[in-house]
């Protein structure tokens, strides 16, 4: 800890830490000090001299820039005295010679820095009369990002964004003095998956948004504080609408999770909210094997007597339920109590057959959380590629590894976004994740260094499945072993929205909500309240589809799921719901599932219902409402509490906060988190703890490798696919990668291929045909091919493919 | 959808420039550093600075090639123009300003009909003016193909540029220019060292052509 120091700020005395910048700690004592180029989460440049204050120095008063001077003992400043001020008009008179005065047409007006503070602190007036620079008004630099180079000052905002924070500078200064200008490289455009921040933080209109340009003005907007779910990390967002249409999302500063920046899927991948294809009222399939829009009323009575059909015919272990990972905790809560208490069953899955344990990921002792990334010494991610999967935990891995001097260590099939900041970089061929392990755990072969730079503690482990063709209890083995590592804490990775929040609600066959397991004196206490559970031990998803194929399972609810494109074994899933009895779907749009159910019933979604979600340390967030949900539709939670109602049970549900309320008398961790809370002075989120303590196990993972003539294949999700959110959000849709096979070059030379020739990938379960990509940072003998591209059939969940040109 | 440029046709490097750069790049503790002596060989290698030399040097130290441009439109020595093939520069900085090299540059410009800046039609004769190239002493001073000419006179220049029209010479050799157009030298420049990666751009080229390295040198 630094000492405290004393500054004196216009003539008041304030205390701060020492060293702190002096623009923070004007601004946290009530002193704001104009500027453009400082942003509280980047280093200080000092470039556009807007924040010049006057401080004493031995030698008589000398202007500074605040942004780059550390406070000291004594310090004296003044930020509003004559000689500033005219420093500020002169600034602000020079930013002006170039900056057209198109704020009639500008995107920017009304929430403008440049506007804003020359109102507040320029000269009214400029005495330059030249000709202003001009550049061909806002080119593309990027499907998603516009640039207006005349509306630019020069801040570098956007290019330490895109150098420091996400490390894909592709946008730099380019030219020199007057003809300085931001710019891409030619033929390589902005294409960051973080591209979104750049036109947040920028001070003027100079970079705009494709999705939002000329879509609405800063007053006409409406908004509310919620938490992102496209991915599990829970990012606060700040939602936007204009005459109830979702328009614009930005980044909240939330200390814990996403320190104010997004990912662009999370930025823009709210188009599908308004799209037309959204369901609209109740589908009931017909005698002729049409889907046909019907009433609320005929929807739930028909699925409310098929269901007591197979329940009186079969009982209740005869149903199953999928999904629940998309929706808030108070729904997933429904759909647990639905299944539990109206069904009678324990199958239910929310993951997807992503593969872990449920134990593991949301009740691990040593849980780490995302802020002990911050102090960590060594981190070691071995999962999913983060930059895809968990963006915005990849920026804060990557602060981690680069601001903060940690060691990161990297472990993956291929090539990551980390690779450039790790200290160590292991690739391997999937199925042989063992052996690694082995070495790692020896400290010897590939992993001798790793183990060096992971004896420096406190040790933060991100532990995933890299791909599908990865063994699941890789992640348990290496777990495990990592407790022994100094200091260690463990983040599970899983990437659903709100797979962690739908897991502590029960939504898995030996979880009930709370983190509690089935047999316990807790689960006894909830039957107390649900009714007598179900005896019977459930299934995973892959069971739960295994069953529905042979017949042992006869009905099957879907919430939000969409097996047929989401499960890694899509034909399984296709053949399962082509030989199910009965399909309830409950879902906002007809995916490649839902067409093949027997009812559908239209869902509210995003920014339509309010409620909780908790994220992939364990903190619960409040997701808020925004906009109306689409024609009939309605919240997951009274969809099922009607169906119960027809199955002749009340579940006893009457409202989102009611459920709230529920939850947190039944389940212990829970207490204490409530609405009033979350929105207000909890809106950064309340961790849940108290943990189940579930002790990973470590077991020898046998390493697996592909039958002669096969290639191992390495199959795993991008940040763009064909889930229905990309599929269904215009700008977002077209950045799919799309399918490919990624080959090393030596392999690809064996094959007699090259760049953009095109191979069948055939597995035992699907095939495909794929453009090749040369891809060196595979290993020899592996195919990579990316998950759930659009037109793409699905490869299942296999380890050898052939691959022939 | 947004209209993207897309990526132009990549033509690489040679294997042997590639083994150049990264032996250039061994020369430094953080491979970044090495990215303006690696613009000089990319210029080397194309004659002028192309978006596909800009790549592979990007590629060779590990930055983006949007990075690379930005070092390379900094400066103004750095040509991503394709200059005529021979390109004249004048230095009209203080020491050659003084001792006459305005009328220098204005007889090269005249003789050549090619204004300073710019390539006459056929692309054979390129005239720039350039900030000092480090040759006061021998003042004026003239580069053709970065090979040094010191002494040079208004008349003196016109001859240049007729012999260069004329005689069309495959390679510009310094010490053969200095013989026929030069005046006094400011110091004996000693032997050549054309494989020094640290010298000055010529140290990349045989004979400071900028047609690349060729096979049929001596060590």
């Amino acid at each position: 800890m630094t000492k405290p120091v004393t500054v004196t700020i216009n003539r008041r005395l304030v205390n701060a830490p020492a060293g702190e910048l002096l623009i923070k700690t004007a601004q946290d004592n009530g002193v704001y000090i104009p500027r453009f180029c400082w942003h509280p989460r980047m280093n200080p440049v000092g470039m556009c001299r807007m924040c010049l204050v006057e401080i004493q120095t031995p030698r008589g008063p000398l202007m500074v820039t605040s942004c780059t001077t550390p406070v000291s003992d004594g310090m004296t400043v003044d930020t509003t005295n004559p000689t500033v001020k005219k420093a500020q008009e002169g600034v602000l008179e020079f930013l002006l010679i170039n900056h057209p005065l198109d704020c009639p047409v500008c995107d920017r007006a009304g929430e403008c820095p440049l506007q804003d503070q020359t109102m507040a602190y320029g000269p009214g007036e400029s005495r330059f009369v030249e000709e202003k620079r001009h550049f061909e008004k806002p080119i593309p630099i990027s499907e998603l990002v516009m640039l207006d180079r005349e509306r630019c000052i020069l801040c570098a905002r956007c290019t330490r964004f895109s150098e420091e924070i996400s490390g894909d500078p592709l946008i730099e200064f380019q030219e020199r003095g007057n003809y300085t200008e931001v710019n891409t490289f030619p033929d390589e455009p902005f294409r960051s998956y973080f591209s979104g921040n750049t036109v947040q933080i920028c001070p003027v209109g100079a970079l705009t948004a494709t999705p939002y340009r000329f879509r609405a003005r800063p007053w006409d907007l409406t908004f509310v504080e919620s938490t992102c779910q496209h991915c599990s990390s829970g990012d606060r967002i700040n939602l936007q609408s204009s005459q109830n249409r979702l328009l614009r999302i930005l980044g909240v500063d939330s200390e814990p999770t996403n320190q104010g920046w997004l990912s662009d899927k999370c930025r823009f991948g709210f188009e599908y909210v308004a799209s037309p294809a959204r369901l609209t009222s109740p589908l009931v399939r017909d005698k002729a094997g049409e889907l046909q829009e019907v009433s609320w009323g005929e929807a739930l009575d028909y699925s409310g007597k098929a269901l007591g059909e197979v329940i009186s015919r079969s009982g209740g272990r005869a149903v199953a339920g999928l999904g629940g990972a998309r929706g808030t905790n108070e729904d997933a809560y429904a759909f647990s109590k639905f299944l539990r208490s109206a069904v009678g069953t324990n199958s239910v899955d929310c993951q997807m057959d992503d593969g872990l344990d449920p134990r593991l990921l949301s009740a691990i002792v040593d849980r780490a959380r995302i802020a002990d990334l911050e102090s960590a010494g060594s981190i070691l991610v071995w999962g999913p590629d983060l930059k895809e999967e968990h963006p915005t935990l990849y920026l804060r891995v990557r602060r981690a590894a680069q601001e903060l001097g940690a060691g990161l260590v990297v472990v993956h099939p291929r090539g990551t976004g980390l690779d450039d900041r790790a200290s160590v970089k292991v690739t391997y061929q999937p199925g042989r994740g063992g052996e690694v392990l082995t070495e790692l755990m020896d400290g010897n072969g590939r992993m001798a260094e790793a183990r060096e730079v992971l004896s420096n503690g406190p040790v933060v482990a991100l532990l995933g499945r890299p791909g599908y063709g990865e063994s699941p209890d890789l992640a348990e083995a290496t777990a495990a072993f990592v407790r022994s590592l100094p200091d260690a804490t463990i983040l599970p990775l899983a990437r659903r929205g709100n797979v962690f929040g739908a897991l502590d609600m029960g939504l898995s066959p030996a979880l009930l909500p709370g983190r509690v397991q089935r047999g316990t004196l807790a689960a006894q206490m909830l039957a107390d309240r649900w009714g007598e559970l179900p005896a019977a031990s459930g299934r995973d998803c892959r069971g739960i589809l295994e069953g529905l194929e042979s017949g042992d399972i006869e009905a099957v609810v879907l919430v939000g799921a969409d097996p047929v494109r989401d499960v890694p074994d899509g034909e399984l899933a296709r053949r399962a719901l082509e030989k199910a009895g009965l399909v309830v779907a409950i879902d906002q749009f007809l995916t490649d599932s839902s067409r093949m159910a027997d009812v559908v019933f239209p869902a509210m979604g995003f920014s339509e219902v309010e409620g909780t979600v908790t994220n992939i340390e364990g903190r619960v967030l409040k997701v808020n409402r925004l906009t109306p949900g689409p024609g009939q539709s309605r919240p997951d939670w009274a969809i099922l509490s009607d169906l119960a109602a027809r199955l002749g049970v009340d579940l006893g549900l009457v409202s989102a906060q009611q459920i709230s309320q529920e939850v947190e008398e039944l389940a212990d961790i829970y207490r204490g988190v409530n609405w009033e809370r979350l929105d207000w002075e909890d809106r950064d989120g309340i961790v849940v703890s108290g943990d189940l303590g579930y002790v990973p196990v470590f077991s020898h993972v046998a390493s697996v490798s592909p039958r002669p003539g096969e290639m191992a294949l390495h199959y795993a999700r991008t940040m763009y696919d064909d889930g229905v959110m990309t599929r269904e959000s215009p700008s977002l849709r077209p950045l799919a990668p799309g399918s490919g096979a990624h080959l090393h070059p030596a392999d690809a030379a064996r094959l007699g291929v090259g760049e953009g020739d095109s191979v069948d990938v055939t597995s035992v379960s699907g095939s495909l045909r794929a453009g090749v990509v040369i891809d060196p940072t595979v290993e020899p003998g592996v195919v990579y091919v990316p998950f759930n591209q659009p037109d793409t059939p699905s490869l299942g969940t296999v380890l050898g493919v052939k691959v022939s040109g | 959808m947004v209209e993207i440029r897309s990526p132009s046709v990549r033509r690489g490097w040679s294997e042997s420039t590639r083994a150049r750069a990264s032996e250039i790049v061994k020369q430094y503790p953080d491979p970044r550093s090495a990215v303006m002596p690696l613009l000089y060989l990319a210029m080397a290698e194309d004659g002028y600075l192309t978006d596909n030399g800009m790549r592979e040097v990007a590629g060779a130290v590990g930055l983006t090639p949007a990075q690379v441009r930005a070092v390379a439109s900094f400066y103004t020595m750095y040509k991503r123009d394709d200059p005529g093939r021979y390109l004249i520069s004048c230095c009209t900085s203080i020491s050659c300003m003084l001792l006459g090299s305005d009328e220098v540059l204005r007889a090269i410009e005249e003789e050549s009909d090619v204004t300073a800046g710019e390539t006459d039609p056929e692309e054979l004769i390129s005239v720039e003016h350039v900030e000092c190239i480090g040759a006061c002493g021998g003042a004026p001073a003239v580069t053709v193909n970065y090979e040094l000419i010191e002494g040079v006179t208004a008349e003196k220049a016109r001859e240049l540029v007729r012999w260069l029209r004329t005689a069309r010479p495959d390679a510009i050799v310094g010490a053969e220019c200095q013989e026929l157009f030069g005046g006094r030298r400011s110091f004996d420049w000693g032997p050549f060292d054309r494989d020094s990666a640290l010298g000055p751009y010529p140290a990349f080229g045989p004979l400071g052509t900028v047609s690349g390295p060729s096979e049929d040198q001596d060590g």
